[in-house]
């Protein structure tokens, strides 16, 4: 390649898909957010941004993303580290850094650090994985989940140990392994719930297994998104005339539950659409994951699709009730700054990693 | 690595992104079927609570029907009046809108803090808010003028339960009060809902408490309507989206009549004491007054505690429907009910004559029961028994009878039990056995009992109600109507019929020549109200005895007590010789039956048979 300009690293596949996703969340936010345009406006320019920033982080040979891993993982800590310990308050945790006018998750960088990492740590390990790699990355793993845990934020911390361990199953961790290890987590599970989990966290799963206990408090969330959802029928009731959503009834509707807002105003079908364009992207991802160049780049492909996926599925399982409430924002959806721009940089990534070929054997 | 271990590798690769991959596909078709079942299968249910979330019915009060009397003249009506009412949510600052509005309206300094309590409130909520209830015409005049100004504010019309009579017919009336909510008449309004009700009426949502109010308040209520809002999720409401138009409620046209019932009172007078009319034709009751009243305004549209505790208190007890619930014993008026028995058992006919020397002495004890006039009125048969009231004819008649047969027969002529169909907590009263006093008062019912009950006094108690439908068989020859206030269709009321083998045409024919005799006739006790009518007036008077005594100089005693003074009553009908009304009349400690209640209830005849 002596002509390094000629050549555009670009999936249109990729980017039609998203190009949708994003146009019909403005919309949606729209009348979420009960039209307030200057939401709108704001998501809008997160958007712009982001395929910017996707088109230019796709360009560079994937090799860059192997060499500075170590680096960005150190750089995301840091910036965690900072939030801890100076960033504002709100709603009882910090999560927040702020940069200029922008106020940025820092927690959103790990969830792209942490399984370009492990996909580093991994991808030249001969199979099967030995245990010294399988407790260095569990380590990893254990140590960003539990900080961003602390935060408190449960859902992004989830998310996080799911990409890393997400990269360690794909690289090739042995079924004995995993087998153990589901065993012990179940005799943990006492521990777990008992001492990590917050009071509201406690609470929020067993509203899960018993709805009809407190329909006005915590509970109220799942019921009026059932609510919403089921009232939509087929066809939806209308752009900006869902009554749960535009009377207030909804909570959350421009963040975690503005798939509530999709069902009610255009129903099922609005649903099916939806869930095509995501289950196309994906498909995609598979596909890339599978033809990409080398062991890197089909773990980080791998790594960061499935990361998406489990976001995309934990929040379309939170608001229908088949789990319990946990914050997690419908990607390229929800509103939101920080979590859409990670998603543009792992799909930046994901375009880099599928598009570049060696067709130089090793 | 060498080519076949990245061979195994890439293998190993696929088949895990392979089965994630799969599992995520598997999730999604998960949700979408949980999305299905909400969406379709479970559609309806979820519309309806969508619905049940936004929308927000609230009752709009129906009018109460109206009370009218037989001629069409209203007892009780709707009155208008006028409220000023807010919208608070359109007011910005309140204080200058009170000042604003200061000229126009007055208001009180405790009507404004009232004011600014609920204000906040109810702008949060996009309520309205009563300002001033019962304006002034010129209060509306001044606010139509500078309405323009005000556009926050407008008059509404407030109807007020009103009674042109509100003193003379409050018992039977009855009076209305506020209700917290009227969810039995509409449940599909849940109760919360109730206090945003929308009101036609300035007291608020109203029930019948007592009398027609009470008895036909289903007939005079009507149906609510609906007003349906949408609500936010924060309690607001939004915008109205239906309206229900509430149906007004049914009249109701009585028997009563304005003009007896004026007589009846202004005849009694501040006396405590009971009338009632009926019409002998329909059973229609015409009067049914009890003094002293109380006003049915005041407490239908608000009564300060004081007041109500005033009323409560009184000595006299206002609230106590004498002519229902009033217990007197009938004394001589129950003589006609005896000579009846008498009669129909063959223990005496009209030919029978005995003396009266002015006592009776019981055969088994030797205790004497004495008559009303000292040494008596020498021979008496039954004829002169009842002209001149003697006692010791019907002590001897009723020592003759069988208790539980006269029992029987008092209770075939409507006593001890309730006779109006559609009166207020109407009193059954009393008619003793022998199995009561043995339960009640662990003594033996000795023969003394039975002749005392002879002249209507011991334990037999009666209302001035069965009095007057006592009256209206006795007119009737036995042939009447269930008495009523409401007129009713036929098929609801029920020809009333009193026979028996031992008492025929004839003997009615005498009773009645016996009974005018009592005031039309030169021997007659009730002889003095005899020159107060044109018309012919048949009747039968007496003296309830609330001591027992064995002197006239006794009782003068007695009677510096008034409590304890002598019940007069009558019970009357008339004109004869074809009867149309029957008046009973008690006037309690007014002695003196005939001369005392006798004028009353030829006044009330006169307003019944003039009009």
């Amino acid at each position: 390649m002596n002509k390094p300009f000629q050549k555009i690293y670009f999936d249109p596949y990729i980017f039609f898909s998203l190009f949708l996703l994003s146009i019909l969340g403005l919309f949606f936010l729209f009348s979420a957010s009960n039209a307030d345009m200057s939401i709108v406006f704001k998501q809008f320019i997160y958007v712009v941004v982001g395929f910017i920033v996707m088109i230019l982080i796709s360009q560079p040979d994937p090799d860059i993303f192997r060499r500075m891993s170590g680096l960005f993982l150190i750089f995301s800590l840091l910036l965690l580290g900072i939030t801890y310990l100076f960033g504002p308050e709100i709603n009882g945790a910090q999560r927040w850094v702020r940069i200029g006018p922008m106020s940025f998750q820092s927690s959103e960088l790990l969830k792209l650090a942490v399984p370009i990492f492990l996909a580093k740590f991994l991808f030249d390990k001969k199979l099967p994985i030995q245990r010294k790699e399988i407790i260095i990355s569990l380590l990893i793993i254990f140590c960003c989940f539990f900080i961003v845990f602390r935060q408190p934020d449960l859902g992004t911390a989830l998310i996080i140990a799911c990409s890393g361990l997400l990269v360690l199953f794909l690289s090739g961790l042995s079924w004995s392994f995993i087998g153990g290890s589901i065993i012990l987590l179940i005799i943990s599970s006492p521990f777990i719930w008992n001492i990590l989990l917050q009071p509201f966290q406690r609470q929020r799963i067993a509203t899960f297994f018993n709805p009809e206990s407190d329909p006005f408090g915590a509970s109220w969330n799942i019921i009026q998104s059932k609510v919403a959802i089921g009232s939509g029928g087929l066809l939806g009731k209308g752009f900006g005339e869902g009554s749960q959503t535009q009377l207030n009834f909804l909570p959350e509707t421009e963040t975690d539950f503005i798939f509530s807002v999709i069902g009610e105003e255009f129903g099922f079908l609005g649903v099916l659409l939806l869930l095509s364009i995501y289950l196309f992207l994906l498909l995609r991802c598979f596909y890339l994951a599978l033809s990409a160049r080398d062991r890197f780049c089909r773990l980080v492909i791998g790594g960061l699709s499935l990361t998406f996926a489990a976001n995309l599925i934990i929040n379309l399982c939170m608001v229908v009730g088949l789990l319990p409430v946990v914050g997690m924002p419908l990607p390229f959806i929800s509103k939101g700054g920080s979590s859409l721009m990670s998603l543009f940089i792992a799909f930046g990534i994901i375009v880099s990693m599928g598009t570049h070929k060696k067709f130089l054997p090793q | 690595m060498i080519f076949e271990e990245r061979q195994i590798e890439k293998n190993n690769f696929s088949s895990r992104a392979t089965l994630l991959f799969g599992f995520i596909i598997l999730v999604l078709i998960a949700v979408l079927i949980k999305v299905f079942s909400l969406q379709v299968s479970g559609y309806s249910d979820y519309q309806l609570a969508a619905l049940k979330n936004k929308n927000y019915a609230v009752p709009v009060q129906s009018l109460r029907g109206e009370i009218f009397d037989r001629k069409g003249r209203a007892l009780v009506k709707n009155e208008p009046t006028f409220d000023l009412i807010t919208r608070p949510n359109l007011i910005l600052d309140i204080d200058s809108f009170l000042e604003e509005i200061g000229p126009v309206i007055f208001l009180s300094q405790a009507d404004k803090l009232k004011y600014k309590k609920l204000q906040k409130e109810k702008a949060f909520v996009n309520k309205e808010l009563v300002l001033k209830k019962d304006l002034s015409a010129e209060e509306i005049a001044r606010f139509n003028v500078r309405s323009f100004n005000f556009q926050n504010a407008f008059i509404a019309k407030r109807y007020r339960r009103i009674s042109d009579y509100p003193l003379i017919f409050s018992h039977v009336l009855g009076y209305t009060s506020r209700t917290d909510d009227d969810y039995q008449s509409m449940p599909e309004i849940p109760r919360s809902h109730w206090k945003d009700a929308e009101l036609s009426y300035a007291h608020g949502l109203i029930k019948g408490r007592t009398g027609l109010e009470q008895i036909y308040n289903d007939h005079l209520s009507g149906k609510h309507g609906q007003r349906v809002y949408e609500m936010n999720a924060r309690g607001q409401f939004v915008q109205p989206l239906s309206f229900f138009e509430p149906v007004k409620g049914s009249d109701l046209f009585t028997n009563l009549d304005i003009e007896a019932q004026k007589s009846a009172a202004k005849y009694l007078g501040d006396r405590k004491g009971a009338v009632v009319a009926i019409d002998l034709e329909s059973g229609g009751i015409n009067v049914l007054y009890s003094s002293p009243a109380y006003s049915i305004n005041k407490l239908s549209n608000g009564m300060n505690e004081i007041e109500f505790q005033d009323l409560i208190n009184d000595p006299d007890k206002p609230f106590f429907n004498r002519a229902i619930q009033g217990r007197y014993p009938p004394a001589s008026t129950i003589k006609p009910a005896i000579g009846m028995y008498g009669l129909s058992k063959n223990i005496v006919n009209w030919d029978f004559e005995m003396k009266d020397p002015g006592f009776f002495t019981l055969p088994e004890t030797g205790r004497v029961f004495r008559g009303w006039r000292k040494g008596g009125h020498g021979k008496v048969d039954m004829h002169k028994a009842f002209l001149v009231s003697s006692n010791t004819y019907f002590f001897s008649l009723a020592y003759q009878a069988d208790i539980q047969e006269l029992a029987n027969h008092l209770s075939s002529l409507g006593f001890g039990q309730k006779v109006c169909l559609d009166c207020f907590d109407e009193d059954q009263a009393f008619i003793p056995t022998p199995e009561w006093k043995y339960s009640t008062m662990n003594a033996g019912w000795v023969k003394g009992d039975t002749v005392n009950l002879g002249i209507g006094q011991g334990y037999l108690v009666t209302t001035p109600m069965q009095l007057a439908n006592y009256a209206s068989l006795l007119a009737t020859k036995g042939k009447f109507l269930e008495p009523s206030i409401v007129i009713l269709g036929n098929q609801k009321k029920s020809k009333k019929i009193w026979q028996d083998n031992g008492f025929d045409n004839s003997d009615w024919s005498k009773m009645h020549t016996a009974l005018l005799g009592v005031i039309e006739s030169d021997y007659g006790t009730a002889r003095s109200i005899r020159d107060l009518k044109e018309f012919k007036v048949a009747g039968k008077s007496g003296t309830a005895e609330l001591v027992s005594l064995d002197s006239k100089e006794a009782y003068q005693e007695v009677r510096t007590s008034e409590l304890l003074r002598d019940h007069s009553i009558i019970i009357t009908f008339g004109p004869m010789p074809n009867p149309r009304y029957a008046v009973s009349v008690v006037i309690e400690n007014g002695e003196s039956g005939g001369a005392v209640a006798g004028p009353v209830a030829i006044e009330v005849l006169k307003s019944l048979i003039n009009e």
